[in-house]
């Protein structure tokens, strides 16, 4: 069985046709071809595939495609402007809060809603958002560098 | 590519869509958050011909908190409960075991009608379809033995996690139920039907561990306040987030000058239901000492009866609950 | 007069240089690789722990609609496994399943559906066998031999003893014995296995996307199961997502893939799950220590017994080396004399290990440095000033023949007592608070490596084109450690250009020279010294046709990065005007950097296997770690981490801190929540809930310093910094959680309900001992 899918994927209206049965995480990968999302777990566990539903980060991996119909997503594809980088993105790639990369797209998307939330977020209030993303190659210290550098780079307006 | 199996997707726009789903399919599930329905769709755990989804159903989002009484609808997001401002500050237990349940992804996504409801846990249970196929399946699935305990004839020991049901239990709160024939409200503590005591002859174990009938849905909670009675909720956990509680514990108390009048002790991550402790009003009466402490400690160790459900040995699981409980009364005493 | 000076970079803070790619989910990991048509790998595991194979039947599966192909044990009769002396694992069980989990048949579907429902149609007949699942019920006299040229499960048996332990034990002022377990762990990264086989009929040849570590050998592998020529195969390596040594061997996902492509003639990608994931294992082994020390009352080590016994699972795959390893790293990092060794490597029905992040040394560490803190303490002595005591004097061989050059330990015991307040702090924590230490250290690459062919080391190629780009090409495995980025920095320096001008193409066996992988640190020492002999080779080039240009002797040249010029009063000749005369003669310039090892790094002829442990170069770290013990709860926070690593020169700062963390921060997550479970072999632990990675709001600062003892033979100094950090942390842990609340814990990991059992045993203990003072 199939439904009619209409959202809004970074930035762009978009309708398909989806099975009842597809998670939106293999709906992105798959099916739009998006794989900058990534699997990590056999389902909610390291946080890897997190993209943002009207601006809060959520599990791709348990949300059932159909069920964002009408909804705004925002993957880590969405990020930057005329191929700049984002403030987390910057954050990121040179504070080196990312090593082997995959968690990195999950991770981001959590610092987005967490910064579009709280644009000057402490320590503590970082760990807390980013509570439910593993990473298995930093020890994580240079993804709170990361974030508080984001924070920075959008405080100074110096990043898309 | 994840497969999961064929099933319908029902996208409910009200109570009513979710209550005639209901009726047309009385082997639907619901799903909220997918955090914990979605993780078993995904092992094959449980294989559901319908899912309703109910989080954008308005009916169910509702969150009022006052000095009176809290009400909370089912789809309310524990996130949005954890962060509510009056949740906070009159019923903190609530916020408080809103706060600790996953991480803060998850909360954003599981819903209060979904934690209530959290399907029981066990080693032997939470695990693939190939796994569980190749330990011969469970009592809790489709196997006629109980791994936890071989000898249990035919009880289910898996337990009972969720955070919000021992802080609600302490609030004496009430849950509202709809099916496609009526609505009706019980007690919480009646909501749940697993055992604390072993030898308890109660009709639920871990497997049928929830009084719903068939068709029957939790729309909202809802719990009167008791003028004074201050509350906390604490759990222990191996991580500090991603995790199910080795053990939760809600304390809620009113004191009267020095002596102790109210006392409710709620445990949660131990046996096949939230204990809500018997025989606490018998320590109150008195201001809080050694005594009342050791009285509650023998209250827990009688009815607190982990067994091998999780990695974390159940020992462990009996005492430091005990340990939590006897915290929080003191620093609830104190406050 | 030009202002022009040659770039550095060597010793910055940079960035990776493939960064922007993984930030904007641009990098490609194996399992993004989609293509039109592509099959659904699946692979059937065996639900028995151990079993003769009587019958398996994939006559419905294959009959399915949509099944393209099917392959079972029958489809290979050959055996894989990374060590040449110890290939006896097959790609899909045949005659035998060892394991839960051991595949026995796979299938390639149109998608993944089908394959999974495919799946559901196999059956097994089998007559199952007794079953091990500790080392000691694999090595009972009566046990049933899991492989037939393996009598006794022993895998393998090592005994060295060098010097004269008896009687370095009466010399010394105390003994003490002690022994410790550590369960097993994995390395779970974030990446779930995977491969994209790609099988073309028309020509017969196979390309294979795999997440290795390893294209080299993966690419062995493949000719050696597929039957196929070396020349006919191509091995791919996208971006892949960590490794820890998880994938520092072929693994059997890889080679499922390929025949199954072979068979459906097309394309085939398996993602396996994270289940399998674990189950694929190669993780490090649970490990009994018994360790015997001898000190005298200055703390001077006097001698060292040590028996370790590893639970290897089903399968040999590095289990001999990481026997070996445990063994011979004993030595080089204090001074020791009298040391004696038994390590037995035991066969057992669980899926088999591997070489995990600081491989072999780490649990052998954290014994030697827990009974080393407790003697330091029943002598009264300060475990710093203990560590101390022992040092070695570099340059020096130990007695067991292994290199050192160079050795910055000392520094790093002076960092980090001096930045974590050690002498001030130590002993005057409130209650439930304390301060723990420890040392470790590690290779900077095996000097020998596991396949011998004669070839150097490490080749790296460079490739000048008309455009004046620099082209490096590299087999390395870059996995996230930064291993690129390295090699880019190397080159740009010797070039004195910056690093935009420098591009790097690594991970496909057509275009890049072959390279053994990135696995026992090997990869900075030894391709790094091979990028720098590259560009190096390549600036030979560019100052022979710059003398041609400037009409100058090339002696009389210098190399100012984007300015060559002979003489200070020179003007000189840009570098694409260089390039350009460089090319005249030769056309695009392509030029080879090697590197090998020196014999003197070889390790000795002492014992058999005495090789394993030699490397040009060790890397030392200490650190200090704080905790607050909550003594009602057993819950065990760590405060605060100070470590200083030893990497001889930081290439990278950057790099070099983020490696060092992550270790220590590996090495917290083996101390105190990761662990794997069995019931009857199969593995409890198979998901990210139960097997308990640290979260970021478990993980406390980690305080970096780096120590640069410039070894002679490192590329620019530069030793290993990605694996000797993660060692200190499990000891250093432990020892602060006895300083915390007087309770050693010498297993692992150290859970709230360890140490809650732990302190109500202590309780006990002295409830008994007051009751007797009373009766007395």
């Amino acid at each position: 069985m199939a439904q009619l899918l209409e959202l809004t994927l970074n930035g762009r209206p978009r309708v398909d046709a989806v099975p009842d049965n597809m998670l939106l995480l293999d709906y992105l990968r798959e099916s739009v071809g998006l794989t900058g999302t990534k699997t990590g777990c056999d389902g909610g566990e390291c946080g890897a595939c997190t993209v943002l539903i009207d601006d809060v980060p959520l599990l791709s991996c348990l949300t059932l495609a159909a069920s964002v119909n009408g909804r705004r997503v925002d993957t880590v594809e969405s990020l930057g402007e005329n191929g700049e980088l984002s403030a987390v993105q910057r954050g990121f790639h040179e504070k080196l809060g990312s090593q082997c990369g995959y968690c990195t797209p999950g991770f981001i998307m959590a610092s987005v809603g967490l910064l579009r939330r709280n644009p000057a977020p402490s320590d503590d209030e970082i760990q807390e958002a980013l509570g439910s993303n593993i990473c298995r190659c930093t020890g994580y210290v240079k993804i709170i560098e990361a974030v508080k550098f984001a924070a920075q780079l959008n405080a100074e307006g110096t990043a898309p | 590519m994840e497969a999961l199996h064929d099933f319908e997707l029902v996208r409910a726009a009200t109570l009513d869509d979710v209550l005639k789903a209901r009726a047309a399919h009385p082997q639907s599930a619901l799903v909220g958050g997918g955090t914990d329905l979605m993780v078993n769709i995904r092992r094959g755990i449980v294989t559901p011909p319908v899912l309703i989804d109910v989080t954008q159903v308005g009916e169910l989002q509702a969150v009022n908190a006052d000095e009176g009484a809290l009400e909370i609808g089912a789809s309310v997001t524990l996130n949005t409960l954890a962060q509510d401002d009056a949740m906070r500050r009159h019923y903190p237990v609530v916020a408080e075991a809103a706060h600790a349940i996953a991480g803060p992804t998850q909360r954003n996504m599981g819903t209060v009608g979904g934690n209530l409801c959290l399907d029981t846990r066990c080693i032997f249970y939470n695990q693939s379809e190939w796994w569980r196929s190749a330990n011969n399946h469970c009592l809790k699935t489709t196997g006629d033995t109980c791994h936890v305990a071989p000898k249990s004839h035919g009880v289910c020991f898996a337990t009972y996690s969720g955070d919000l049901a021992p802080a609600l239990l302490v609030l004496g709160a009430e849950v509202d139920i709809a099916s496609p024939s009526g609505t009706r409200t019980i007690p919480l503590n009646d909501l749940y039907i697993g055992y604390a005591r072993h030898d308890d002859a109660v009709e639920g174990d871990g497997k049928n561990f929830l009084s719903l009938e068939a068709g029957e849905i939790v729309t909202a909670v809802r719990a009167a306040n008791t003028s004074g009675l201050t509350s906390a909720y604490d759990k222990i956990r191996i991580r500090r987030s991603i995790e199910y509680p080795v053990a939760g514990v809600a304390v809620a108390l009113l004191r009267d000058g020095d002596a102790l009048v109210d006392l409710r002790v709620a445990v949660t991550g131990t046996n096949p239901r939230p204990v809500l402790l018997e025989g606490t009003a018998e320590l109150c009466g008195g201001p809080l000492n050694d005594d009342v402490l050791q009285g509650l400690d023998a209250l827990a160790r009688d009815q607190i009866m982990p067994m091998k459900t999780t990695f974390t040995p159940g020992h462990y699981r009996r005492r430091v609950a005990s340990v939590l409980a006897q915290r929080l009364v003191t620093r609830l005493y104190a406050e | 007069m030009n202002e022009s000076a040659p770039i550095r970079n060597i010793g910055d803070y940079v960035p990776m240089v493939d960064g922007p790619e993984k930030v904007s989910g641009r990098a490609l990991y194996t399992a993004d690789i989609l293509e039109p048509g592509m099959l659904a790998g699946r692979i059937y595991r065996s639900p028995y722990a151990h079993a003769e194979i009587l019958e398996v039947d994939t006559s419905k599966a294959l009959a399915l609609p949509g099944v393209k192909a099917v392959v079972t044990g029958a489809d290979c009769d050959k055996t894989f496994g990374v060590l040449p002396i110890s290939r006896s694992e097959h790609p899909i069980a045949r005659e035998r399943v060892r394991y839960r989990g051991e595949p026995v048949a796979a299938v390639a579907a149109i998608d993944d559906a089908t394959a999974q429902k495919a799946l559901g149609l196999i059956t097994m007949k089998v007559r199952e066998l007794p079953a091990y699942f500790t080392s000691k019920a694999a090595l009972a006299l009566d046990a049933v031999d899991l492989h037939e040229h393996k009598p006794g499960n022993l895998e393998r048996d090592v005994f060295f003893e060098l010097g004269d332990v008896e009687e370095a034990f009466s010399k010394a002022d105390l003994v003490r014995q002690s022994t410790y377990n550590c369960a097993e762990v994995c390395q779970n990264q974030m990446e779930m296995h995977a491969a994209v086989a790609q099988y073309d009929a028309v020509r017969g040849r196979m390309t294979v996307h795999a997440s290795t570590q390893v294209p080299y050998y993966v690419h062995l592998m493949l000719s050696q199961i597929l039957d196929m020529e070396m020349s006919q195969i191509r091995v791919v390596k996208p971006y892949v997502g960590g490794g820890f040594g998880a994938r520092t061997e072929t693994l059997n996902i890889e080679l499922i893939s390929a025949l199954l492509a072979r068979k459906a003639g097309g394309t085939v990608r398996t993602v396996v799950s994270r289940e399998e994931t674990f189950i694929t294992h190669r993780g490090r082994p649970e490990t009994d220590i018994t360790l015997k020390l001898g000190m005298t009352k200055t703390g001077r080590i006097t001698g060292v017994e040590c028996e370790c016994h590893q639970r290897g699972g089903a399968h040999s795959g590095y289990g001999v080396v990481t026997i070996l390893y445990a063994g011979s790293m004993l030595y080089a990092i204090y001074d020791l004399k009298n040391v004696k060794y038994i390590g037995k490597r035991v066969l057992t029905n669980t899926p088999p290990c591997g070489a995990f992040r600081g491989h072999g040394t780490v649990d052998v560490r954290f014994a030697f440095e827990s009974l080393l803190d407790q003697m330091a303490g029943e002598l009264g002595l300060d475990p710093v000033d203990v560590r101390r005591t022992n040092y070695l004097n570099a340059p020096t061989f130990t007695d067991n023949d292994l290199m050192i050059n160079s050795y910055g330990l000392p520094e790093c015991v002076d960092w980090v007592e001096r930045e974590s307040a050690w002498r001030e702090r130590r002993g005057n924590l409130p209650k439930g608070k304390g301060l723990g230490m420890a040392c470790s250290h590690y290779i900077s690459g095996a000097s020998k490596p596991v396949n011998w062919t004669g070839e150097p080391h490490a080749t790296v190629k460079i490739k000048l084109d008309f455009d004046g780009s620099v082209v490096v090409l590299s087999g390395a495995a870059e996995i996230g450690q930064g291993s690129s980025t390295i090699l880019v920095q190397s080159v740009a320096e010797v070039l004195g250009l910056d690093m935009s001008r420098i591009r790097i193409i690594t991970g496909d066996s057509d275009v890049v020279p072959k390279d053994n992988g990135s696995y026992s640190s090997r990869v900075t020492f030894m391709v790094g010294n091979a990028a720098i002999d590259a560009a190096q080779n390549l600036k030979q080039v560019l100052v022979q046709a710059a003398a041609r240009r400037l009409e100058a002797r090339p002696e009389d040249i210098e190399c100012l990065g984007e300015v060559y010029r002979a003489g200070t009063q020179d003007t000189g000749a840009s570098f694409n005007e260089v390039v350009e005369e460089a090319l005249k003669d030769t056309g695009t310039i392509t030029v080879t950097g090697n590197y090998s090892t020196i014999p003197e790094s070889h390790g000795g002829r002492k014992y058999r296997g005495s090789a394993i442990g030699g490397t040009m170069g060790y890397s030392y770290s200490a650190q200090v770690v704080e905790v607050t013990v909550d003594e009602e709860t057993g819950v065990v926070t760590v405060d605060k981490v100070w470590v200083a690593h030893d990497c001889g020169k930081a290439l990278n700062r950057l790099t070099v801190e983020g490696q060092v963390q992550g270790s220590v921060w590996m090495g917290m997550g083996q101390a105190m929540s990761e662990e794997t479970g069995y019931h009857d072999g199969l593995l409890l632990t198979a998901n990210m809930l139960d097997y308990r990675v640290p979260t970021i709001q478990d993980s406390p600062p980690i305080e970096t310093g780096i120590v640069e003892s410039n070894d002679p033979h490192g590329p620019f100094g530069a030793k290993e910094a990605g694996e000797g950090s993660l060692a200190g942390f499990l000891p250093a842990l432990t020892n602060a959680i006895e300083d915390a609340i007087g309770v050693r814990f010498d297993d692992l990991p150290v859970t709230p309900d360890r140490v809650f059992a732990a302190i109500e045993k202590r309780e006990r203990a002295l409830a008994r001992a007051a009751a007797r003072k009373k009766s007395a």
